[in-house]
């Protein structure tokens, strides 16, 4: 910390004659305000996050890659890998389209009405995801309300099966994730200048020309940065495909908390947590970058 | 008279970039100030110095007699006034005002009174517990000046107080400030790119300009004897015509225009013959009246190409026989001369009226 | 005028295409809302059995989740309590934070904010484990103190966030007024600047505290399982047998959300965009 400071101040103090000390106290002063968590972070994230890579390599006293070989060579572990990809840019890509419509909407609406519309978003946002995953149960369920539904319309005995399996997951996950990609979408559309559509239509474009021609490509950045963002979220979920899902739906994080809980093999954890990680950690810097390189 | 702020050689570099040059100032007790300039000239740089929200690269900073190069912003015993009013938002008027007071660890009584006398200097007492939002814009800077003065600092810094407000309202304002200032006495160091602004209210004003002071001097200085071309462009209108000097006295120096037209001006350090200067002449100070009576009037000829309407003056453009075009600035009576593109006209003005530039 | 006229007629020229659009975007909103609307009716229900509409009404489900012997009253204290002092921990922690990142500009600042705001993006999965590990050394596995450090490790980020949008707002000039007329850093920090952001912190810690309330990994992992904490208790609940109680505790957690996010809008300033 102490460095970083004094390294922000170094231009000024190298060129002064004197001691610069009242600067530095102050530019210290902010120092202090960041010191709490930073430490806080450091000793309770920074330090445990290196201890699952190190329970990863580090096993009964000696380092080894056991972990990862098993990981590479595992059919579970190719079958957890392949569902978290799969069901997270799945779920990434539905998000991201039904979160556009909603952005969409809002964004085409008065201040005062948006800010009643968005509680329609942000109330599902703040929902605790027990309440929406024991809903999707009764929902869902073969005896669920949409399956009477179906049965009372058609008066027959069909079943859809919604639950259980990779419908559960990704209609449930899709719920989890819309209002995610509905915010960011959303900022984008509103800092677009409205001049620009208007130019457009004054220049004589129609309404779907001024759509697809200036307000989807301006807000493409976004749109794609959010889907990589609800992604990634979606890759890490725990709670909807244990819940929701079927045995064939795992994902790496249940992988995770199986090895933790059932296997009580912690090496095995660690390495499964840290390939996910390092997904993450590519994915988002994928979308960082697709960002700044398509707004420029 | 003592001085509040002395300035000994401070500058301001940002790695290769200088923002300020290294400049000396001195601002007396009682003096208005001001720093005037266009955006990027180095006058808000030097205002942030002074207030202690940077530091200098080189230089000395003594505010009422104290080494203030390296005090905190807090210790400097400064006021100041910020062009977007600044004011805390949580606070009634009243709270806002009495806010420097009570970090002094002022008494509540005599924070009553200094408050009720700041607010009543400004004519704002009827609205003290009002938040800053609920008045207008004009209230809010008031307020925020009242909360300048209320603790008598040695100088109050002013960063384009009026800049935020409207013309009527930004008029009335300068009005109101230089009277605060005739009446109480206090120091203020003002900064402002308008230069009728600082024209109409500072004892001297610094022209600041590439990150140096350009001149320094009082209004009428700056607007009747400005050094530099640029000094006479920023300030006032100009109308600038090339020439070559052709002879030179203690008096007065003759320059000839290309048409061969001569034109006199007063003699100033730094010419010689055969030089290209530029000649200025400010468009208010020309008149279309006959014939040159005396040595004491340069006369040139001209054709007229075109009038504008002002209200209470008229400009008209003409293109002179040397080829540039000039304006002149008449005020409006029904004696005006009808003046239709194409008309020939007789300028002439006083030749002490001539600025020579280099 | 000339604009109205403009939107008027741009709405009509786009007709269908639009509609079709709005439309969808309230399939969207109706998708969204639904499940946290369904387990209101269901709550009132008496029945063993999880039926849609409840058969008969009556309040049977709310007087077993308040039943003692069922532990969900213990669960939800527990739950209460803990997001109580994680919040303050967050707020003591998270406020000065975002101060101190919105008002310095120092090498490896960004590296800085990217290392405080990382559990936001990090899998929650992973922070969960790691904090299992980390206090299976220290020894602090299923105890309070573990599970605040969790929680503060989970929401601190979140208010450090919303404090940061909120100083976004703040006028730096306000702070340099004050740091002329004589206040210190401290002053400047208590007297101004957190006044200005209380709103903003306000609907901050009382999300933070919802994050809390409703944080089930890092809780499952570190929380003894003879000491659950409400969503875990309702996370095994859900795993092992659907129980129609679920729907009366859904409803609270449901009531709690609406209530933080009406009070948060009213602490929010008007001019902002409610989110």
């Amino acid at each position: 910390m102490q460095t970083m400071h004094a390294l922000e101040t170094n231009t000024t103090i190298g060129k002064a004659h004197r001691g610069r000390i009242p600067i530095m106290i102050r530019t210290l002063g902010f120092g202090t305000f960041l010191l709490p968590l930073t430490v806080f972070m450091l000793l309770v994230f920074c330090v445990p996050l290196l201890g699952v890579a190190r329970a990863s390599f580090y096993t009964n006293g000696t380092w080894t890659l056991s972990a990862y070989r098993e990981f590479v060579s595992g059919a579970l572990f190719h079958r957890a890998l392949i569902n978290t990809l799969s069901i997270g840019f799945m779920t990434g890509l539905i998000s991201v389209i039904c979160g556009y419509f909603v952005a969409y909407h809002l964004s085409r609406m008065p201040q005062r009405k948006r800010r009643l519309y968005i509680i329609l978003v942000m109330l599902p946002f703040w929902t605790s995801i027990l309440v929406k995953s024991f809903a999707f149960t009764v929902l869902l369920g073969t005896n669920g309300i949409i399956n009477q539904a179906l049965q009372a319309i058609s008066g027959t005995n069909v079943v859809v099966p919604m639950i259980f399996n990779r419908a559960g997951v990704i209609i449930g996950m899709a719920h989890w994730l819309i209002p995610f990609s509905v915010l960011p979408i959303l900022s984008s559309l509103l800092s677009q200048d409205k001049a620009l559509r208007d130019a457009a239509e004054v220049m004589g474009a129609t309404g779907m020309q001024v759509f697809w021609k200036v307000t989807f490509p301006l807000s493409l950045p976004g749109v794609l940065a959010s889907g990589l963002m609800a992604s990634v979220i979606g890759m890490g979920s725990f709670v909807t495909p244990s819940l929701l899902g079927g045995r064939q739906d795992l994902m790496m994080a249940n992988l995770v908390d199986f090895y933790v809980r059932e296997a009580l093999d912690w090496r095995m954890a660690s390495a499964i947590a840290v390939v996910l990680i390092l997904l993450a950690l590519l994915i988002l810097s994928t979308a960082a970058f697709v960002r700044t390189r398509l707004s420029r | 008279m003592t001085s509040k702020l002395t300035l000994h050689g401070v500058s301001k570099r940002y790695g290769p970039v200088t923002a300020l040059h290294p400049t000396d100032l001195e601002v007396r007790e009682g003096e208005f100030v001001t720093l005037l300039g266009p955006s990027g000239s180095g006058k808000s740089t030097l205002l942030k110095i002074i207030a202690g929200m940077e530091l200098p690269t080189e230089g000395r900073i003594i505010i009422n007699g104290r080494d203030a190069t390296e005090m905190p912003v807090r210790e400097r015993d400064l006021g100041m006034v910020f062009q977007n009013y600044a004011l805390m938002p949580h606070l009634t008027v009243f709270d806002n005002v009495a806010f420097p007071l009570k970090i002094r660890k002022t008494a509540t009584e005599e924070i009553r009174r200094k408050v009720h006398d700041a607010l009543k200097t400004v004519q704002l007492e009827h609205l003290k517990d009002r938040k800053p939002q609920a008045l207008s814009g004009g209230q809010q800077q008031r307020v925020s000046i009242a909360r300048a003065i209320v603790y008598n600092p040695s100088l109050v810094l002013m960063d384009e107080p009026l800049g935020a407000l409207d013309k009527k309202l930004r008029e009335q304002l300068q009005f109101e400030i230089k009277e605060l200032h005739d009446r109480l006495g206090i120091t203020i160091l003002y900064v402002t790119h308008d230069q009728q602004e600082a024209m109409s209210m500072s004892d001297r004003v610094a022209l600041m300009n590439g990150g140096r002071i350009e001149q320094i001097g009082t209004p009428r200085q700056l607007y009747f004897t400005p050094e530099t071309a640029f000094a006479a462009d920023f300030l006032g209108s100009s109308n600038f015509i090339d020439a070559t000097v052709t002879a030179r006295t203690s008096e007065r120096t003759v320059c000839r225009l290309s048409s061969g037209e001569e034109i006199a001006a007063p003699s100033r350090e730094g010419f010689s013959e055969g030089q290209k200067v530029r000649l200025m002449v400010r468009p208010e100070h020309i008149s279309l009246l006959g014939q040159a009576v005396s040595a004491d009037r340069n006369v040139l000829k001209g054709v007229t190409t075109g009038t504008t309407f002002f209200g209470e003056s008229a400009e008209i453009r003409a293109r002179l026989a040397a080829g540039s075009e000039i304006a002149i600035r008449i005020p409006n009576d029904y004696s005006l001369p009808e003046a239709e593109p194409g008309a020939p006209l007789h300028l002439e003005w006083d030749v002490r009226q001539t600025h020579v530039f280099a | 005028m000339n604009t109205l006229h403009q939107s008027a007629k741009a709405t009509s020229r786009l007709g269908r295409p639009i509609s079709a659009s709005v439309l969808i975007a309230w399939l969207v909103y109706l998708f969204l809302i639904v499940p946290s609307l369904i387990v209101v009716p269901m709550s009132f229900g008496t029945s063993n059995e999880l039926v849609f509409p409840p058969q008969q009404w009556g309040l049977d489900l709310y007087a077993k989740a308040l039943d003692p012997a069922q532990g969900w009253l213990s669960a939800g204290g527990r739950s209460f309590v803990l997001g109580l002092i994680a919040t303050g921990l967050a707020l003591m922690m998270g406020v000065p934070a975002a101060y101190g990142l919105s008002r310095t500009n120092f090498f490896g600042q960004k590296a800085l904010s990217f290392m405080l705001l990382s559990p936001i993006f990090a899998p929650t999965i992973v922070v969960a484990l790691a904090l299992y590990l980390y206090f299976a050394t220290l020894h602090i596995n299923g105890s309070m103190l573990g599970l605040v450090m969790g929680h503060a490790v989970i929401i601190t980020p979140f208010l450090v966030v919303t404090t940061l949008s909120g100083l976004k707002h703040l006028d730096r000039n306000i702070e340099n007024a004050a740091m002329v007329m004589g206040a210190t850093q401290l002053q400047v920090f208590f007297r101004v600047v957190l006044p200005a952001i209380k709103g903003p912190v306000l609907s901050g810690s009382l999300f933070a505290f919802l994050l809390s309330f409703d944080e089930v990994i890092v809780s499952w992992f570190i929380a003894r399982s003879d000491q659950p904490t409400l969503p875990v208790k309702m996370y095994s609940s859900i795993q092992w047998e659907v129980s129609p109680v679920l729907a009366a505790i859904s409803t609270f957690l449901v009531f709690i959300t609406v209530i933080v996010s009406l009070v948060s809008a009213f602490a929010q300033p008007e001019n902002t965009d409610g989110f």
